[in-house]
């Protein structure tokens, strides 16, 4: 311990020496190089502040982003809420952690254990050495942070929500993708949009997976089911094994249950122009 | 310290005086006596300016005279002076052996001296701290109950379907105060009639969760109520429950949690019918609902805030739960 | 000709007095300028290099944030019936406003993202190792100070996204055990995020976390300057390298083996 101690000590002593016989003078040796990398941060600041603002125009987004988007409105019911890119992984480990039991570790765990680990790290990894192919542990748990982080972040950044207004609006791109729907159909279609299928499920792009839900683009090409046996297991879908995916008895009371069916089994992923 | 000296100064420097401070309370008085349109006053002050004046001037005149500082029993100035002076550059000088010789003797001073600053500077801290401190997190926990809010006729709630009701909860706090509620008819039980009534509000994280069912925004209306802006109804159908977009929480229409990360059921709005009308009394939480509509049994908790359990043995991470 | 050079150099010797005489006064009262000089003066090692630079550009985008926030300030209003307008009326109507507030926008997101860089650089060289280890903790406690600066101003627009996004984030924090839901509490003055929110943010944003992240910085400095930048490991020239040990071949680090 207090050899290791001492090595520590004689290494600094050495430091300080090595600085003051070989070193350069901070000004300007290494300065210019500072200036120069501030040089380039604010440009990067400008540039950004440039493209965002006359690419974007209000609440239309442009390359990154509106200038705002509408004011809020804490009664909302149609918005999806997202935290700047630097909160994604943790947007998107809320998601991986969706059992009500594990809540806190997502919210609170997780983040907590990365935050003691951060503060601990001069206290665990002691050597003396620096050089990286000797630090086996560190270099496997840089790569294993960045990956995590990097993987959480495109993961948030790229997560898709539904939003009824928006899915009927995509129904015109999903019928020429699907080769044409007829008007049962597209009936079909503008239901399966609003009524929180998306939420689960992904349908070309739209909607996002969640609790495990299988995507829908080609369900009528790949399923055994016929029409009526689809619209059976819609209507409730416990009645075939499944305890995740909500009853929607109230489709067939409005009389669209069979439409939504039609409209799934034309769906044979994207064959059209799309 | 260089006037006090007095005479064996440096040959320019004034003798110490208290003319010129009479002067100066003349001066003032005559001011304030003219500012205040007071001529009393005025000649009081002008009496002062005129003869300290004129002291201060002589002694000016005949070259700092003897000092007068002696016929003035208030002026402790050059003996005191002639005193610490001198003491002051001895100790100086001869400073180290002194504090070597008497290090014991003033130890248990310099501890008490050390101790009080200590203290009193806690003292300081802590008459500016407490009440900051207080005030910064009290208001946040003052509960501050909630109010009733006419949300319109019972008769814009048909039986059956949900309708969901955007209203202001504090009318007085304006938009920030918007809550959006699904309300059902399930029709008269008892002579009653029996309304279920869920916030929007997902038991996750707080999210907006959304009808999984058909919104008929072309029927869209809006209710007039008596106190406060209008409350907007818009009614579904096919309704078979509520999703939340962020993380996929999934509710059935009991507010049930059927999937997803959503800790209990959704929380719940009180009501009670006055003239016809539906009032939201308050909001409460909701473990879990047995049954459907009218017959539902709802185990009930006091509000809770979403991702806190509110039963099961995750509850005990929560025993406490600020008012509201 | 013989003339004119004593002339120039009389004329220079009055230019260096008038520079010294302020800065000598300046000396003799506050040593001020000999710490300017100590501190752009001082030697660093001479294998430091754009790997360096990190930190420092850091500081840059932290210093346009602190500029364009204070800016933004003087047109911002903290209230919920006029916070939105105010983000309008900046970003439309005033001289120049989308820039300042762009630069703020964007300029956060460059922030983190170069204190992110900062920190891998540090852990690749090894740099928080003995004796920089609370120069370490310093700088973890500024990157979490600096994401609760990002997290306290994405309120601030009250559109719809910064809006939701903070009413999820304190729904995180309460949902801590225990102590979750005060926190939660005192996070927005209340039960529900109301009138007094915003500007409990908004105080937060522009005076307590800043406020702390001057100060985290100032000490960062001053133990960068007091104990020195770390050589890059695979230097061959590195300050305080092992003198003993035979000269590392390729496969015995990230060498350039150039020279010893």
């Amino acid at each position: 311990m207090s050899s290791a101690q001492d090595e520590r000590r004689a290494g600094f002593e050495r430091y300080k020496e090595d600085v003051e016989n070989e070193g350069k003078p901070f000004f300007p040796y290494a300065m210019f190089h500072d200036t120069v990398m501030s040089l380039v941060v604010v440009s990067v600041i400008v540039g950004l502040a440039c493209v965002w603002y006359f690419t974007a125009d209000g609440t239309e987004p442009g390359l990154i982003g509106p200038h705002y988007v509408e004011e809020a409105d804490p009664g909302t019911t149609s918005f999806i809420p997202r935290p700047d890119w630097y909160f994604y992984f943790l947007f998107y480990l809320l998601r991986i952690f969706k059992w009500p039991e594990s809540v806190v570790l997502g919210t609170v765990g997780v983040p907590t254990i990365l935050m003691i680990l951060m503060f601990a790290l001069p206290f665990l990894d002691r050597s003396r050495e620096r050089r990286l192919l000797r630090r086996p542990v560190a270099v496997v748990a840089a790569v294993l942070t960045a990956v995590s982080m990097g993987v959480l972040t495109y993961k948030g950044a790229t997560a898709r929500e539904s939003l009824g207004s928006e899915a009927v609006a995509a129904v015109d791109a999903w019928s020429s993708q699907q080769g044409g729907f007829d008007e049962t159909q597209r009936s079909g279609a503008e239901v399966f949009a609003q009524v929180g299928c998306l939420q689960c499920h992904i349908y070309l792009g739209s909607g996002s997976a969640n609790v495990g839900a299988p995507e829908l683009s080609d369900y009528g090409s790949t399923t055994q089911r016929t029409i009526e046996q689809t619209a059976a297991y819609i209507r409730n879908p416990a009645e075939f094994g499944n305890t995740v995916m909500p009853p929607f008895p109230g489709l067939e009371d409005a009389g669209v249950l069979d439409d939504v069916a039609q409209f799934l089994h034309a769906s044979s992923g994207a064959t059209g122009d799309g | 310290m260089v006037e006090t000296k007095g005479p064996t100064g440096p040959p320019h420097g004034p003798a110490p005086s208290l003319w010129p401070l009479g002067f100066a309370i003349g001066l003032t008085v005559a001011l304030v006596g003219l500012v205040l349109g007071s001529w009393s006053t005025v000649a009081v002050g002008a009496v002062l300016l005129l003869a300290f004046g004129f002291v201060w001037a002589r002694d000016v005149a005949t070259g700092h005279g003897a000092p007068p500082v002696v016929d003035e029993p208030l002026a402790p100035g050059p003996e005191s002076a002639r005193h610490t002076v001198p003491l002051r550059s001895d100790r100086d000088a001869d400073a180290l052996p002194v504090m070597e010789d008497e290090e014991i003797e003033t130890y248990p001073r310099s501890a008490f001296l050390s101790l009080s600053t200590l203290g009193l500077g806690g003292v300081i801290t802590g008459i500016v701290a407490a009440p900051v401190t207080v005030f910064a997190v009290g208001p946040a926990f003052v509960g501050q109950g909630e109010e009733e809010v006419d949300i319109g006729p019972l008769d814009d709630y048909p039986e059956g379907n949900f309708i969901v009701a955007t209203f202001l909860a504090r009318p007085d706090e304006g938009e920030v105060s918007r809550r959006t509620a699904y309300v059902r008819n399930n029709g008269v039980v008892d002579g009653r009639p029996s309304l279920t009534i869920l916030s929007n509000r997902c038991v996750h994280l707080g999210c907006p969760v959304q009808v999984n069912g058909l919104s008929l925004e072309g029927q869209k209306k809006t209710v007039e109520v008596p106190e406060g802006p209008t409350v907007e109804l818009t009614p579904t159908e096919a309704a078979s429950g509520f999703g939340c977009p962020c993380h996929g929480g999934q509710y059935d229409t009991e507010g049930n949690r059927t999937a997803g990360p959503p800790v209990r059921a959704l929380d719940r709005f009180r009501y009670k019918i006055r003239d016809g009308r539906v009032i939201l009394t308050s909001s409460y939480s909701v473990g879990e609902v047995d049954g459907q509509g009218a017959e539902a049994v709802i185990k009930a908790y006091d509000l809770a805030m979403p991702s806190v359990h509110v039963d099961g043995p995750e509850a005990i991470l929560y025993p406490f739960e600020p008012p509201h | 000709m013989a003339t004119t050079a004593p002339r120039r150099r009389r004329r220079q010797s009055k230019l260096q007095q008038a520079v010294d005489i302020p800065l000598d006064w300046l000396e003799e009262r506050s040593g001020l300028v000999g710490a300017t000089k100590y501190f752009l003066f001082r030697k660093v090692p001479r294998d430091s290099s754009w790997w360096h630079t990190l930190g420092s550009a850091t500081l840059t985008a932290f210093l346009v944030q602190a500029g364009t926030g204070l800016i933004l300030a003087f047109y911002y209003k903290p209230d919920p019936d006029k916070a939105y307008e105010s983000i309008q009326h900046i970003t439309n109507d005033l001289t120049l406003g989308w820039l300042v507030r762009g630069m703020h926008r964007w300029g956060a997101s460059v922030f983190i993202i170069l204190m992110f860089f900062h920190m891998a650089r540090v852990f690749l060289f090894g740099a928080y190792k003995y004796p920089r280890e609370l120069n370490w903790i310093v700088g973890v406690l500024i990157l979490v100070t600096g994401m609760l600066e990002g997290f306290t101003g994405y309120l601030l627009p009250w559109d719809q996204t910064s809006y939701w996004a903070t009413v999820v984030g304190i729904n995180i924090n309460a949902s801590a055990p225990f102590l979750g839901p005060f926190i939660a509490q005192f996070l927005r003055g209340g039960a529900e995020i109301g009138t007094d929110t915003l500007s409990r943010f908004y105080a937060l944003h522009m005076l307590a976390v800043p406020g702390a992240l001057f100060g985290l910085i100032g000490l960062h400095l001053y133990l960068v300057i007091r104990l020195g930048v770390s050589s890059p490991p695979w230097s061959s020239e590195g300050a305080g390298r092992d003198r003993a040990e035979v000269k590392p071949t390729g496969r015995a680090g990230l060498t350039r083996g150039r020279r010893v």
